[in-house]
């Protein structure tokens, strides 16, 4: 059988002496593993199609229902070169990528997932460095909304009215009265305390039309206290760390302030 | 005969990369037609590599002597540095015969998505050698794809402080290809390192 699609590479895999296995994001199948037969020789026809962050033409050929088609083709449509050269710029947007696998199966179409990171992709590419951080935030938002994932800022979880603390366990905000109906080992595994500005900021990044965000721009103190926020949200539903994540910490690329807000998530 | 034994050699070889069972078969048997001398060849030849071979203590390229032959080499040129990912691209640029400096291998690439963090490479002994011996250039030889590149990025920013030439190897297309064949990223890459001829 043969499939057509459009997709974006996320990861590579390298496989004996010159081959590799790819993960790619495709335009309407979710993520897909493919096998390339050696694109990593000099005189490979795939190039630099392969490399993370491209977004490809590709021909996938195999079994119906296969989980490891070959690669047959593979077409550039946008490199992103731009973007894989800036150390700092590829590290936040590989923490994408890390969530995003995360978060999605593979095979599992999401409408409209693809579409996302190809904007903010073009985004990131065409703004200026500083004017960026605003987008990796906004995929955050967006992307654990389509994954159903979604914290919920305002309004108690069980009574819809009070403000209160978010706990994460809960996934939500719990006002001080109903906090006793939480589960002991719950209500200590970690909660934090959300100012209102970053509620705000957060309803509107979910809420308005992807174009509209343009129009926002958040400062750095709100990005880094909401960012921060969806880091530990984003840790306690994968159950674990990102790898990327630990390795801006060992390469220092985050500020120390960004670390410590890491790992104070208890109130 | 008893297939105990050719069993046993067929399992053993399937450990090998790349190595399915028909392959360890084929190989199995042409071992035990091969003379006794040469077969025992082989197996020594393994021993000794298992037994002998270790990281060199300078460059960590694979070496049998606590230091290898190109770091003892009086006659290479001291102040230049090739950083390379793996031992095998070693010998590569050996062959090419137009660089008599020294080497350095890291044992692997930067890879943030994979968890391959700077202290898992051979990067703190490049910069204590920058520090101590008397370099000038160091020339950065990791792969030409985005986790050989970011790891070029990253030396070149942890040498930063040391005042020392650093430099990346030319990017382009491969001897023999074809123009029409290659994608825009190569040709790009091609373009702008084109060269005054």
């Amino acid at each position: 059988m043969l499939l057509r699609t459009e997709g974006i590479v996320f990861k590579s895999f390298p496989l004996g002496e010159a081959d590799l296995i790819l993960t790619i994001l495709s335009y309407d199948g979710g993520f897909l593993r493919a096998f390339a037969k050696s694109p990593r020789t000099t005189k490979s026809r795939f190039g630099g199609a392969l490399e993370p962050l491209s977004h490809i033409r590709i021909s996938l050929m195999g079994k119906e229902h296969s989980d490891l088609p070959r690669l047959t083709q593979a077409d550039i449509i946008h490199s992103y070169q731009k973007l894989r050269e800036q150390f700092d710029c590829f590290l936040r947007i590989s923490e994408l990528l890390e969530i995003t696998m995360s978060l999605f199966g593979e095979k599992e179409h999401h409408e409209g997932l693809f579409q996302l990171l190809v904007d903010t992709l073009n985004y990131i590419e065409a703004e200026k460095e500083s004017d960026s951080l605003r987008r990796f935030l906004f995929y955050k938002v967006r992307v654990l909304e389509k994954a159903g994932l979604s914290p919920r800022l305002q309004g108690c979880a069980r009574c819809g009215i009070s403000v209160g603390t978010f706990y994460f366990s809960e996934g939500s905000v719990i006002c001080s009265k109903c906090k006793d109906t939480i589960a002991d080992d719950n209500r200590t595994s970690g909660a934090r305390l959300i100012s209102m500005g970053a509620v705000n900021l957060y309803e509107t990044i979910r809420t308005w039309s992807w174009d509209k965000l343009n129009r926002i721009m958040p400062n750095d103190k709100l990005i880094f206290e909401l960012d921060s926020f969806l880091n530990l949200h984003i840790k306690y539903r994968i159950e674990r760390g990102l790898k990327t994540r630990d390795f801006m910490y060992k390469t220092k690329t985050l500020a120390t302030s960004s670390v410590n807000a890491d790992k104070n998530e208890i109130v | 005969m008893s297939y105990g034994i050719i069993e046993t050699l067929v399992s053993e070889l399937m450990r090998l990369p790349t190595i399915g069972r028909k392959t360890a078969q084929r190989l199995a048997f042409y071992i035990l037609s091969m003379p006794e001398d040469e077969a025992k060849s082989i197996a020594r030849a393994i021993l000794d590599v298992k037994e002998k071979a270790r990281l060199c203590n300078v460059c960590f390229n694979i070496s049998e002597e606590e230091t290898c032959q190109l770091c003892k080499d009086s006659s290479r040129d001291s102040s230049k540095i090739c950083v390379v990912e793996e031992p095998g691209n070693v010998s590569v640029i050996e062959k090419t015969g137009l660089f008599n400096g020294l080497y350095h291998v890291l044992h692997g690439s930067l890879s943030p998505i994979d968890g391959i963090t700077p202290e898992k490479l051979k990067l703190e002994a490049l910069s204590d050698r920058v520090k101590t011996d008397t370099v000038s250039e160091v020339i950065l030889a990791t792969n030409p794809n985005t986790k050989g590149e970011m790891t070029a990025q990253y030396i070149a920013n942890l040498l930063r402080p040391y005042k020392i030439v650093v430099t990346r190897i030319a990017y382009g297309l491969p001897m023999g290809g074809d123009i029409e064949f290659a994608d825009e990223v190569t040709m790009g890459k091609s373009f702008q390192g084109r060269n005054v001829i």
